[in-house]
């Protein structure tokens, strides 16, 4: 009702609600696709399980045989590496699909998604979420409650990881868009996926414990630090107020950064081999 | 033998090719030794000693097991996998070439690039951030550590070409690989020495043929290990290949008699 007194927003909800709808349906189809081989499911879900468990054991034997690393407890260890794993698979879950964009750029198929009447970046990156990620979600969440019960609960640290969390998945949404950019200039794109994978990875553990000078690298420039510690650290009380606005304030002019390459490299796109 | 040397010539000529590809590849390989290298050092901040290891050590097992993982764990037959399952391995059953003579120079030109280019960014790691590293100078132990690292390679080829041939049976071959992925950066020793476990778990972990990948000849090249541990070591090895080899034939010979080519 009020809507029609706005128009502008009147058109942008209808636009979302479209958007959901869509996301919605390929999620969907990319499900059913994901379970053809449950044979195969089976087996990726058991190689998550396996590489988050041995690196648990690492953790474990390193808190066992030292003592506390940058001032971080074996405890405190475990919930940076949980909360890692809550961005990680969240990223995954909702960017899959990026995975599959070196196909349709060297093919010339990306030459379709720009003739769909949907946004080509929602296509490229929010249509094939994965359900093998949805499926380690629950207890990966039941776990960090589980350890996060140890450190005391206080309602605005709470607030304040999740909203960390979404941060990170935003920093997360920001990286996939530009490597999808490089991917449409360069038509290269495994491999710097999987250095942003690689890059992420070092917030399995605090970024705190790497040596200064790169410690601040991961911070303030490449967003690991802000991604994958800095929702724990606020959890463990031990983020400033400063850095909690920095990060935030850095998610959003990163965001707003790699949507100005997006369109920049769309008026670059040669359409090969079409 | 003329032919493979032209074939590697070709894939060589194919890496260069692709050059942003193969510059992000090495930038990769860099990031990884440098993410296990600071995590090392901070963990021996303030710490005399970690287990049977102290600082250089350490530093040089993770160095090293970088250098053994560019060699050992990298190979081109993931790549057979697709090709069996695809129905393009037909082409190269009507070919005047063996298909794994193929995959030898194939992972050959991969493994010399991998170890030029692991050395010299090695180098210049050493020359810039000048880590306490441990330089083995008996020739005994060196001759013994490279024999490792051959077993260690032809264990691997053989491993991963037969994870490869599942695609003869199911489509589903990623699946399996990333389980084995997944399995060996710990089983092998490539996230930290296997003898930091507790000792019942390490001595199951010996049993297992992944330990030979990385950890056994990183521990050579230490001089942790006694020359008769080293040579128990080696037949154990030794014959881990040869099992490998006997189930890698039976296992090409059934998938042969199963192929249908599908796909063509």
């Amino acid at each position: 009702m009020i809507l029609k007194y706005f128009p502008l927003w009147a058109r942008r909800c209808r636009g979302l609600r479209i958007y959901w709808r869509v996301w919605r349906r390929t999620a969907a189809l990319s499900f059913m696709s994901g379970l053809v081989s449950r044979f195969g499911a089976c087996l990726l879900i058991l190689g998550k399980l396996v590489r988050f468990g041995f690196f648990l054991v690492f953790l474990a034997v390193i808190g066992t045989k030292t003592k506390a690393i940058a001032g971080y407890n074996l405890s405190e260890m475990v919930f940076f590496f949980l909360t890692f794993n809550l961005v990680d698979v969240l990223s995954q879950f909702f960017f899959r699909e990026a995975y599959r964009f070196r196909p349709k750029i060297i093919s010339g198929g990306f030459d379709l998604t720009l003739t769909k009447p949907i946004s080509p970046l929602f296509q490229s990156l929010l249509t094939g979420a994965d359900i093998l990620d949805l499926i380690t979600l629950p207890p990966l969440i039941l776990t960090i409650i589980l350890v996060s019960g140890k450190f005391g609960v206080d309602f605005s640290h709470v607030f304040l990881y999740c909203l960390l969390v979404v941060n990170g998945l935003l920093i997360a949404a920001s990286l996939h868009v530009l490597v999808l950019s490089l991917g449409v200039i360069t038509t290269e794109i495994d491999h710097a996926m999987l250095i942003y994978r690689d890059i992420a990875n070092m917030g399995r553990v605090p970024v705190d414990i790497y040596r200064q000078g790169l410690r601040e690298v991961l911070t303030f420039i490449l967003p690991v630090g802000i991604m994958m510690s800095f929702p724990a650290k606020a959890f463990l009380g031990v983020l400033s107020w400063q850095n909690t606005l920095y990060g935030l304030i850095f998610s959003v002019v990163l965001f707003y950064f790699c949507l100005r390459v997006w369109h920049w490299s769309l008026r670059k796109y040669s359409s090969a081999s079409s | 033998m003329r032919k493979y040397l032209h074939l590697a010539k070709v894939i060589a000529e194919e890496y260069f090719a692709y050059r942003l590809n193969f510059i992000l590849w090495r930038v990769r390989m860099v990031l990884r030794l440098l993410t296990l290298y600071f995590l090392w050092e901070t963990i021996f901040r303030g710490q005399g000693e970690i287990g049977n290891y102290n600082h250089t050590q350490v530093l040089t097992y993770v160095l090293l097991s970088s250098v053994l993982v560019a060699t050992v764990i990298s190979s081109r037959t993931i790549d057979a996998a697709g090709e069996i399952s695809r129905g393009d391995l037909s082409n190269w059953l009507v070919r005047p070439l063996s298909y794994f003579k193929y995959y030898i120079s194939k992972d050959c030109v991969d493994k010399l690039l991998n170890i030029g280019f692991a050395v010299v960014e090695i180098a210049m790691i050493v020359y810039f951030l000048k880590p306490a590293v441990f330089l083995q100078t008996n020739i005994q132990t060196i001759f013994l550590f490279l024999l490792a690292a051959f077993l260690a390679t032809v264990l691997f080829f053989l491993l991963s070409f037969l994870i490869s041939f599942i695609g003869f049976w199911s489509p589903e071959v990623w699946a399996p690989r990333f389980l084995l992925i997944a399995c060996l950066e710990f089983l092998s020793g490539g996230l930290f020495p296997l003898d930091l476990l507790p000792k019942p778990v390490f001595e199951v972990l010996t049993l297992l043929p992944f330990n030979y990948l990385l950890y056994f000849p990183a521990k050579i090249y230490l001089g942790q290990l006694s020359a008769f541990e080293s040579i128990k070591g080696m037949f154990i090895a030794a014959a881990w290949v040869f099992i490998f080899y006997r189930l890698f034939r039976a296992v090409w010979k059934k998938g042969l008699r199963a192929y249908s080519a599908e796909g063509r």
